[in-house]
Formats: structure tokens, sequence, C-alpha cells
């Protein structure tokens, strides 16, 4: 009925049809008393009229009518709006007088009905010639999911322009139809349809249709749908069998030990409950014995034996069966529920490579320096995580003068590779330069200058979180379906990453410095007879490796927080990185990064909740690792790998 | 054969000689003799950088000798003081809840009381149950055997590993440092059965002695620590000198050359290596009943590191050199945080030591590596080349 | 007579180049033989692989009465069945005293307890001393072998060599850097050794090689080129076109 109500709607939105000359005054003139006094069954016909009416003043007075605000004046019957104490005409929304409390009647529809007047709104909105108001419609019933709106949303399919709406109004309708269709074949065939949706509303849909109950009997019931049959003591543990058992109220409830105590406290008679003395009562087995002698006196129930026990849980089956009854139903949610599982965990795992890419991403631009640095001129730089914090902060204070989010990026990355460079440069020239052929001491040189640095920021930026703010741009994510999403910050790390990569492999392989690089990595001592200038070669090493720090420092402030503790954070995955890839060699820190990367991303899948554990295994991991490939995945071998 | 030993290394003599003067000294001069010249806080402190003391010579050892930059024997360090502190913390709560449980009407079982004292320690993290690891808490002499047992096992199986696949250099430093991280990391989990970053506490309340005051608490484990420290530098010096401290340091200059003589590098590297970390879980089991509590910031990776600072800028190769620089750096460390300094005024700006302490400290020790490879040892060398 | 030391048919690449190509050469329990050949011909790799320092990729390397395999072992384990090496830059324990030095190379158990347990004896400081006066090095016991001279390394280093008592010395350029009456020294210490020992030295220099006066085995792109004495090899037209033909041009 209802249908065909809607249907009249939609023609009447579509060519308004000239037959009807009806005020809305005359159709509630009709239905007097049902408007003023509507009954939850009642209103039905009113609101039946209404719309078959098809007047566009219908819907103010829905509204105004669920608000509360229609009244009827005592001397005629008519019906009016009362708002801010002006009384408004139905048909024509002008004013027409003042609300005077004395000669009105409030028409005071209940809850029920409210909700009814709602549902009949959405009818309207769901017609209406405005598209927000329909999306709002929609968003409602979605909200709502009631086996009312299956009929009138069904109706407004046809007529829908807007294809995206209309998609969803016919997934929703799916939807709807799976959870309300009179008949088993109409919702196997709507669940039908939904398998392959990967959408949350969709598995909360079918989620419901498979909702199920614990249940416990003395023989599996025929006349419940099944969901499984449980094992005790596989699918659940004995207390908690036992415990449905006591909730059933087919066995008695264990006596705890606080219960117990309770007892005895309670009985304690001169000194001794039963026959034992208080004293005595310091061993479970002697509390059960005085307690089994209060409980043979009446005292207190008695206590469930462990044989008792086990037979009860023996001699009932435990099991989960639906609430939906018909089984044909539920196998086909299970199967459809299967189906989008299987793909949403593609997708997730999809989804979790993305992340993993853009971690390695980072690790490779946090890396990439230290290992150019390391692998060349064989210095471990404590320090580099420091650079990571002077270029993030050189970002930060660049945001302070350069307003524009977009240009004080550009402007940021190339400062912060200036800052870094020569700071670089520096260290390399004041201390570095002077340690060569003592690794070991440059390696707590640098962490001397790594300490100091890192009170120095501490002193001037102070210990709280500075923020380093990406251009909008950069906001939001890409998302691919419903579970697969990346954000735009990660693709532009990832492409600066990519970036990184081109470049050192450029300036390594097809310069004159790269060259030069190489040589000295080589053979520092024939390098230098060729007229090389080893000297020049560490110190614009340093730099570069240096710079690269600094980038990676704007970047990485660019999703995480920048504090001057930042650098620790990133220093030991750094070096794990570069320790992991195979020292001297881009790809090899490529490839360390990605498996740092895709490691860390895939333990913490395993251990959703707690990153701690996921790091601290991932160490684990690669302290074994180093047993396996001391020289790390891309090694060198021959008589360059020998020292 | 021992009057040999200190006869050859006149610097034991003289260092056993001056501890046991500056011991005797402070003992008389503390609260608990009743001259109060010296407070117990104090006498705390000078204990808590004996500790240090022993675990920098630790330190020295394994690095300034064996040339093992390990940055992981603050871990060990640590895992004596969490080994220590489970028992301290055990029995302790067991007193309290004894004494609460004791004015029941009817005697508690056993299950009680156990579940009152993990609920006691395990509140803060939301659990109740012993983990499995507290399993020897109850009892001091098998946790004090743990004290010994877990680092050293520890050092055993990370240093086999280690030295098996021969990692050495900068390598073998970050491996050391990645399983201090590990470490740390883990304890910083709420369930990794140790209270997580709340750590152990009430450490300084030893089970037993609640009648006997601070002061002489104090005093007894500062004898202690100095006598652990005399006993391990002698243990040390012992080692070092004579044909091991030769193999050793041929270890440190020249490892392939050691191995081609036929000594199995291997082994002589784990043995320094779980010495070293035993004897550092020693000096934690003395150092964190002074300091009251214990936690795993104390593991991180940094207390590593600053370990080694202590041992450079002492001077490396020598044990006493690792005493000097530990006993310096940690007090002058204390005074200046502790705002001892006081601040500098520049007119345009005040240099407040608090924060500007270890901005000094990191850049002297880059001035002492390049300046001054020997440390402040090293000017022992030139008080003994003028002498004769 | 059975033999110390056979290497057969070993071969050893490092990324695609072939520094040992099929190399099969025996050493009597005591003998004086020279190793000669142009660089590259793979004589330090030949030394690297019977200390175990590199693995071959195939071929055998069998040791002693017992036939044992020395593939199989590590680099201190050879050294403790009887072979001693003395490298190409003579390496010391710079820091410790020429003492030191020959303490440790001096034959005694080489495990840690032992070590640690170890007591000074007067047998041992004799060897010691005796080894010290062999090579010259008597007055200089106590001072640090980093501050010898590079001929004094050289020495101390083969002193090394004999206080371990091995019974396969496999010496790398003994001669290089000495004056010539050191080398006349070094030449003499040599072949005393060889007495009751095998020594194998690794030399370019012929003059040296000649007055060993010994059999001689020329390598060549990792394999044998020929064997015999001095006069046969440098007779022998391969060889001159090989090597002795560059070295003279």
């Amino acid at each position: 009925m209802i249908r065909l109500l809607v249907l009249a709607l939609a023609l009447y939105l579509t060519a308004p049809p000239a037959g009807f000359a009806q005020s809305l005054q005359d159709v509630l003139q009709t239905h007097r008393d049902e408007v003023l006094k509507p009954g939850r069954r009642s209103v039905g016909i009113v609101l039946d009229d209404l719309v078959a009416s098809g007047l566009p003043q219908a819907l103010p007075f829905l509204e105004a009518w669920r608000d509360r605000e229609i009244v009827q004046r005592d001397s005629d019957g008519l019906f009016f709006r009362a708002r801010k104490q002006s009384l408004y005409d139905l048909d024509t929304g002008e004013v027409i007088g003042v609300f005077e409390k004395n000669n009105l009647t409030a028409s005071r529809p209940n809850g029920g009905v409210r909700r009814a007047i709602a549902n009949a709104l959405v009818q309207f909105q769901m017609s209406d010639p405005d598209i927000v108001k329909r999306r709002a419609a929609v968003d409602a019933v979605a909200r709502s999911m009631d086996a009312s709106q299956l009929e009138p949303l069904a109706a407004s399919i046809d007529a829908e322009a807007d294809a995206a709406l209309k998609a969803r109004k016919s997934r929703l309708v799916s939807m709807l139809r799976a959870l309300f269709e009179d008949t088993t074949n109409a919702r196997v065939e709507a669940i039908n349809t939904l398998a392959g949706d990967l959408s949350v509303d969709v598995r909360a849909v079918l989620n419901k249709v498979l909702a199920s109950e614990a249940g416990v009997a003395a023989k599996l019931p025929d006349n419940e749908n099944i969901a499984r049959v449980l094992e005790v003591g596989e699918d659940i543990t004995a207390e908690n069998a036992y415990a449905w058992l006591v909730e059933a109220e087919l066995a008695p409830p264990l006596v705890s030990n606080a219960q117990i105590r309770d007892a005895l406290l309670t009985n304690i008679n001169s000194g001794m409950v039963g026959t034992l003395p208080v004293a005595a009562l310091n061993t479970e087995a002697a509390r059960a014995l005085a307690y089994d002698q209060l409980a043979a006196e009446g005292l207190a129930p008695p206590r469930v034996k462990e044989a008792e026990r086990a037979n009860a849980i023996a001699e009932h089956v435990f099991y989960l069966a639906y609430t939906e009854p018909d089984p044909a139903i539920t196998d086909a949610a299970q199967k459809a529920l299967t189906a989008i599982e299987t793909k949403v965990a593609l997708s997730q795992t999809v989804d979790l490579g993305l992340d993993a890419l853009s971690l390695a991403s980072i690790y490779f631009l946090a890396a990439i320096g230290l290992a150019i640095t390391f692998g060349v001129m064989g210095v471990i730089n404590m320090a580099h995580g420091e650079f990571i914090m002077m270029g993030a902060y050189t970002g930060f204070v660049v945001q302070q003068f350069v307003p524009d989010y977009t240009v004080s990026i550009v402007v940021a990355l190339p400062l912060a590779f200036a800052i870094t460079f020569a700071a670089g440069v520096l260290m390399e020239r004041l201390v570095i330069r002077h340690l060569y052929q003592r690794p070991l001491e440059t390696l707590l040189a640098t962490f001397g200058i790594s300490i100091a640095l890192q009170q120095l920021a501490k002193n001037i930026f102070g210990t709280q979180a500075r923020p380093l703010t990406s251009p909008e741009w950069l906001d939001g994510a890409l998302a691919f379906n419903d579970v697969i999403a990346i954000s735009y910050i990660r693709i532009a790390i990832f492409a600066l990453a990519l970036m990184f990569l081109a470049l050192i492999l450029f300036v390594l392989k097809r310069t004159r410095l790269g060259l030069e690089v190489r040589a000295v990595t080589q053979n520092p001592g024939m390098a230098a007879s060729m007229g090389i200038n080893p000297d020049r070669i560490n110190m614009l090493t340093f730099g570069l490796g240096s710079g690269i720090a600094g980038i990676a420092g704007v970047a990485i402030g660019l999703y995480a927080k920048v504090t001057s503790e930042m650098g620790a954070d990133y220093i030991v995955q750094s070096f794990m990185t570069v320790v992991v890839g195979g020292v001297g060699n881009v790809w090899g820190t490529l490839a360390g990064a990605s498996m740092i990367g895709f490691l860390q991303k895939g333990i913490e899948w395993l251990y959703p909740s707690n990153t701690l554990a996921a790091q601290t295994y991932m160490i684990l991991f690669i302290i074994l690792f180093i047993q396996f490939r001391p020289k790390g995945i891309v090694a060198l071998k021959g008589r360059a790998a020998a020292d | 054969m021992r009057k040999t030993f200190l006869m050859q290394n006149p610097s034991v003599l003289w260092f056993i000689s001056l501890l046991a003067v500056f011991t005797i000294a402070v003992t008389l001069m503390s609260e608990a003799t009743g001259v109060s010249l010296i407070s117990t806080s104090f006498i705390k402190t000078l204990g808590k950088t004996l500790c240090l003391c022993l675990v920098a010579i630790a330190m020295d050892v394994v690095w300034g000798y064996c040339g093992i930059l390990s940055l992981g024997h603050f871990a060990f360090f640590g895992i004596g003081g969490y080994a220590i502190g489970m028992w301290l913390m055990y029995a302790r709560t067991e007193t309290i809840v004894a004494q609460s449980l004791a004015s029941q009407p009817i005697p508690p079982t056993s299950q009680e009381i156990s579940d009152a004292i993990g609920n006691q320690i395990f509140g803060v993290v939301g659990s109740s149950e012993f983990p499995m690891i507290w399993a020897f808490a109850d009892n001091l002499f098998l946790q004090l055997l743990m004290v010994v047992l877990v680092p050293g096992l520890l050092a055993l199986v990370f240093g086999w590993l280690a030295f098996r696949s021969r990692v050495t250099g900068v390598y073998l430093s970050i491996l050391t440092q990645a399983m201090t991280l590990a470490l740390a990391l883990y304890l910083f989990q709420n369930d990794s059965g140790l209270r997580g970053n709340n750590g152990l506490s009430g450490l300084q309340n030893i089970p037993g002695f609640e009648d006997t005051s601070q002061a002489t608490i104090s005093i007894v484990f500062f004898m202690a620590s100095a006598l652990a420290l005399g006993a391990g530098y002698v243990f040390f010096a012992w080692i070092v000198s004579g044909k091991m401290g030769s193999v050793v340091k041929g270890i440190r200059d020249n490892e392939a050359r050691v191995r081609f003589l036929g000594y199995h590098v291997e082994s002589y590297k784990l043995f320094i290596f779980t010495t070293t970390a035993v004897v550092a879980a020693i000096s934690g089991a003395l150092y964190y009943p002074q300091a009251g509590i214990i936690n795993p910031g104390e593991i991180a990776p940094i207390a590593s590191i600053y370990l080694a600072v202590w041992v450079a800028i002492g001077g490396r190769g020598r044990l006493y050199g690792a005493v000097i620089g530990a006993a310096f750096v940690s007090l002058l460390s204390s005074w200046f945080t502790g705002g001892g300094a006081p601040d500098i005024n520049l007119g345009f700006y005040t240099i407040q030591w608090t924060d500007w302490w270890l901005v000094l400290l990191g850049l002297s020790f880059v001035a002492v590596t390049l300046f001054f490879p020997k440390g402040i040892g090293g000017l022992f060398d030139y008080l003994v080349r003028k002498q004769p | 007579m059975s033999m110390l030391l056979e290497v057969n048919g070993v071969s050893v690449t490092f990324d695609g180049f072939r520094a040992i190509n099929n190399l099969s050469i025996n050493f009597a329990p005591a003998e004086l033989r020279a190793i000669i050949g142009p660089n590259g011909a793979g004589k330090t790799t030949f030394m690297d692989i019977v200390t175990g320092k590199t693995k071959p990729d195939e071929g055998s390397v069998v040791w002693g009465e017992k036939n044992i395999s020395l593939l199989g072992l590590s680099e201190s384990q050879i050294a403790r069945v009887g072979i001693g090496r003395k490298f190409q830059k003579p390496t010391v324990f710079e820091a410790q005293s020429v003492r030191q030095n020959l303490a440790m190379a001096l034959k005694t158990p080489r495990g840690p307890l032992a070590v640690l347990m170890h007591k000074k004896t007067k047998k041992n400081a004799e060897r010691i001393e005796a080894v010290a006066e062999q090579i010259g090095l008597y007055d200089s016991m106590t001072s640090t072998a980093g501050a010898l001279s590079h001929g004094q390394k050289q020495w101390l280093e083969i002193g090394m060599l004999l206080a371990q008592q091995p019974r396969l010395m496999l010496v790398d350029e003994p001669a290089a850097g000495m004056t010539p009456d050191e080398r006349e020294k070094t030449t003499n210490i040599l072949k005393a050794a060889a007495k009751t020992t095998a020594v194998v030295v690794v030399e370019h220099d012929m003059d040296f090689v000649r007055r060993l006066d010994c059999k001689v085995t020329v390598l060549h792109e990792g394999a044998v080129l020929a064997e015999g004495s001095l006069d046969y090899v440098t007779s022998n037209q391969t060889v001159i076109d090989v090597y002795l033909g560059r070295a003279h041009a």
C-alpha cells in the first residue's frame, strides 16, 4: 500500500497533475480527530491521505507536527502552526495572528506517532527535488535500518536521477531486504547481491543476520538453527562451560573460596568452626573440611565437587544457535560473509603492503645518508639522528616566517639540505678527519656531538613537540576501496625516497664525483696517487650524507612530531637498515629498508595492540639475521670484503 | 704467588690501600658512627658511585683490554638490579601483607597471601598474577643466584651468537646496542611481568631490617660496595695481567694474528664478555638497593653509552682509569644537574648548568677523544715518566 | 716418504676471478721449499687456504700421518695441529713487550682456562730466552715490540713462529726490507729450522732464494708451473716467459 502511495507521490513530483485542487486544511479537516489526538494506528490513515494529496505544504506540516507545533482553534476547528507566539496558515505559510493559549488546543503526538511521522517524512524527503535532502534522508535510513523504510526506499530508486545516490539506494535496499524481506528466497537473493561488497555496513548487516546466542542443553535441540557445537576444552574453557550451566540453571553454582571464607567467618563459635580450631584454617584443604561440616549441618550450600562439575559438563552439549531460524538464510549469509572476508583479508594485505612500503621509504631516507658515510668512509656517525632533527627544526623555523605551507616546504627542503650539509662538513673537518682508522673512537666522538646537539635543541626549542604542518594538498588519503587507503603524505615521502634513490645512483654512477667517491672507497691510497684528493672526497661525502639526513628530517617531521629526541628514535633503525642491507651499497640500503619496513609492519599486524613488543621482536629478528648474513643482504665478496 | 702478583702490579696495591683508607674515613665520618660529618644521602651517593666504578672496570676490561665496545653492559647492570629488586620487593610486600592479614579473624591461606602480594605489586599494571619470572623471588639465595645467572646466560648466548659469526668492530657495537634497546623496550611493556615503566620501587627498605636506621643500612651498603669494588679490581687486575692479559690485548690489537697463533679467539672473547657482564650485574645488584628504585629507563641504550664515556674520559686500558672516569664524571654530573654549580651570567644570557651540562659533557667528550685519547689516566704516565 | 701436507686439485674463485686453479702441491716433514711467482700467481691465497682463512671451492688439503682434512678445521685448530704462519707485513703485538710476544706464541696449552691459570715456569722462560737469542733480540726482551725496527719486527715474527714449534712454517717474504747482513742471518735461521720442520718460503727476491739453496716451486695463475732446483726452473722456457722474462725486462 505504501508503495502505491509513494508511487503516486513520485508521479506527482515528476509531473504535477492538475486534478488536485484540494488544500492541506481540507485534508486535515477530514481527519480532524485523528490530527488532534493521533494514535499509533489511526495516524496511518492521515499520513496516507497526506501523501496521496501530493501537496508540497504537507512536508512543513509533517515537520511541524513531529515538533509538536500544530494547534487547533477551538472556535472553528481549523489547524494552524504555532511558533514563537505567532500563528501560521498551513497552506500559505503566512502569519495570521498571535498565539493565544486560551482558545487553542495543541496536538500532542506521542513517541510512537512521532516515529511514524518521521518515517513519512523520510518518504517525502527520499523523493525531494533537492539532492542534499535526499542524501540526508538516505543517511537517516542507513542509520536506523528499519523494516518500514524498505518500501519507500525501493520505490524511490527508479526516479532517482543521481547515479551515485541511486547505487547507494539500491545497495541500502539490498541490505534492508536481506534483513526484512518476507520470504526466504527473497532474502537469500538479497544476501547474494551483497556478496563482494567490502563496506563495513554490509558486513554489519550480514553479522546481524548471523547473530548467534550461546545455548546449553542435555542434547542438541532440533528446533534451533545451530551455528556450531562447542567442544569443551577447545572452543570453550571448562570454567566458562560450567558458568553457562549455572546461568541456565542446569547446575548448582560453584562455591568460591571467598564464599567459603565468609561462611566460615559467620560460623565461628568460640574459636572453633565445626570441629576445627580457627588457627588451623590456614590452608584451603582445612577450610574445605570445615565448610563441608557446615554444609552437612545445613548452614551453607554444599560444595560442588570436581567430579560433579565434570559430570555436569559431560552430560550437556554446548552450542551457538543463530537467532535467525531459517538455515537457508544463515547459510547464504555465512557464504557471503566468508567471500567478503576473504576479499577484505586480501585488501588488508595490500593495505599493509602499502603501509610497509611507506615505512620502508622513511627508513630508506633516514638511513641512506648514514649508509653513504659508513660505506665510503667506514665512519659511524652517531649524530646522524641529530642531523635528521636539525632538518625537521629547520622546517619548523621556516614555517614561522613563511606562512604558506606549500612555499615553506619548498623553501625548507633545500635549506635543510644546506644547513645539515654545512654541519656535516664542519663536523668532518673538526672531528672526524682526525679519527680515521679509529672507527670505535669516531663512534664515541660523534656520540658526544649527538648529546650536545640534542641538549642544544632542547635549550633552544624547549622539550615540547613542535608542529611541522603539511600543505593542504597533502591532507587526505588515496582510497582504492573501503579497506585500501594510503595518505598523500606517505605517497609524497615514497616519491621523495624514489627521487633520492635515483639521485644518489646518478651521482655515484654517472658523475665525476661519484667516480672519485667509488675510487676512494675501494682504495684510498691508489686514488690519492691518481690525483684524487681523498680529503675533499671525504668532506663532500660526509656533507652529502648529512644533507640527505636534513631532507629526511623535513619529511619525517611532516608526519611525526618534531622533538629534540626524534633523532634518537630513528638512529637505531637506521643502523639496522644499513647493517642488514650490507655496507657500501645503495641497493643494500634499499633492501635493508624494505626488509625492516615490511618486517615491522608484519609484526605490528601480528601484535596489533603492542607496538613495544613489535619493536622488541624486530630487533631480536635482526640480531638473528646478522648471524646468518653477517655482511648484510647485499654483501661484497672476495678480497674486497676482507676488512 | 699472590705476593708476586701484587708486587708486579703496584698500582693494585696502591688502589686497594687508597680504597681502604677512603672507606674507613667515610665510615668514621658518617651518621652511623654519630660523627655526622657526611649526610646519609651523600653516603648513598658515594656507595652508588663505587658501584658505578665497578661496572666501569668491567667495561674497561671488555673494551679497553679486549677491544669489544659493548653498548650493553649497563643493561647487565640493570638486570642485576632487577633481579635483586624482585626479592626486595617481594619480601617487603610479604611482610606488609602478613601484618595486614594477621588481624583477620581466620588465618590466611598461602594462596590468599600470594594473591595479596601479587595485588600489591602488580596492581599498578592492572594485574595480580605472578609471572613466571618471579618464581624464585621469594627465596633470597635463589634470587641472588639469578643476579649472576640471568645476565651471565644472556651474555653467553648473545656473545656466542655474535662472536661465532665474527661480528666485530662497529657492527658488534651496534648489535649490542640493539640488544640493549630490545631489552629496554621489553621492560617498558606492562605485561613484561616487571611492572612496565613503573619499575621496582621501595628497594631501599631491606626486609628483616625494618628497625635498622637508613644511616646504618647506607653505611653497610657503602662498605659492601667498597669491598666489591676492591675484589673486582683485584680480580680483573689478575685476569688482565699475565698471559690471559697478553692474549686478550692481542685480540684487541690483531684478532686474526691471535687466531693464527692457535688461540680460539671466540672462547676468549666470550669469557671476557660473560665475566664482565656478571660483574656488571653484581654492581647493579649493589647499586639499586641504594638508589631505591629501578625502571626500564635506566637500561636504555644511552646509559651504556655513558658508561663508555666514563671509561674513555678516565682512560681506557688501565683499570684505575675506569674508576677515576666513573667517579669523576658521575659525581660531576650530579653536581651540575643537581644545581650545585653556580650559574654563569653573561649579561645577555645566563648559562644554567642544569640545561647546559650535557652540552658541556658532549663537547668535552669530543675533546677528550681528539686530544687526550688516554684520558685522565694518561696524566699518571707523565708523573711516572718525570719521576726517575 | 709420506708427505706432511698434501694439497690436491684445489680451486678458489673470487667474484669470477680464479685465484687458485686446480693447484696440487706436497711438502715433506722436513724440507725447505721456496715458492716464487709473479704478482697474482696465488701465493698468498695458497697460504690462506692452508691456514684456513679462505675455504676453497673444491679440492682437498690433507695433513700429517693421520691424514686429517684441514678444510673442516678453523684457523686456530689448524694452528694447533702444527702449522705456523708469518705474514707478508710483519704483524706483531706492538703494544706488548718482546717477551710477551714470544710467550704468547710459545707452545703451551691454548684453552682459556689453561691460559688463565698459566704459571710462569723456569723451563718456559729458558725456551723464550733461547728463541730470543736465536733471533738476536735477547737484549730487547723488555722493550715493546712497537719500538723495534722493521727488520727486528720481521725477526720477532720469525721468532714467534719458532716458539710455536710448528711442523710446517709458512713464511711470507721474510727478507723484505732487510739489509744484506740481516738476510744472511734470516737465511741461517730458516735453514736451521728446516732440519726438523717443513719450511715454506714465499719470496720475490731471487738472490735470497738462491741463498736458501732448496727446491723451488713456481706458481702461475693459481697453478704449479714448474718445480725443481732453482737452476732447473730458471732455465725452463715457460718460466722465463711468464715470470723471469717480465721481471728482467
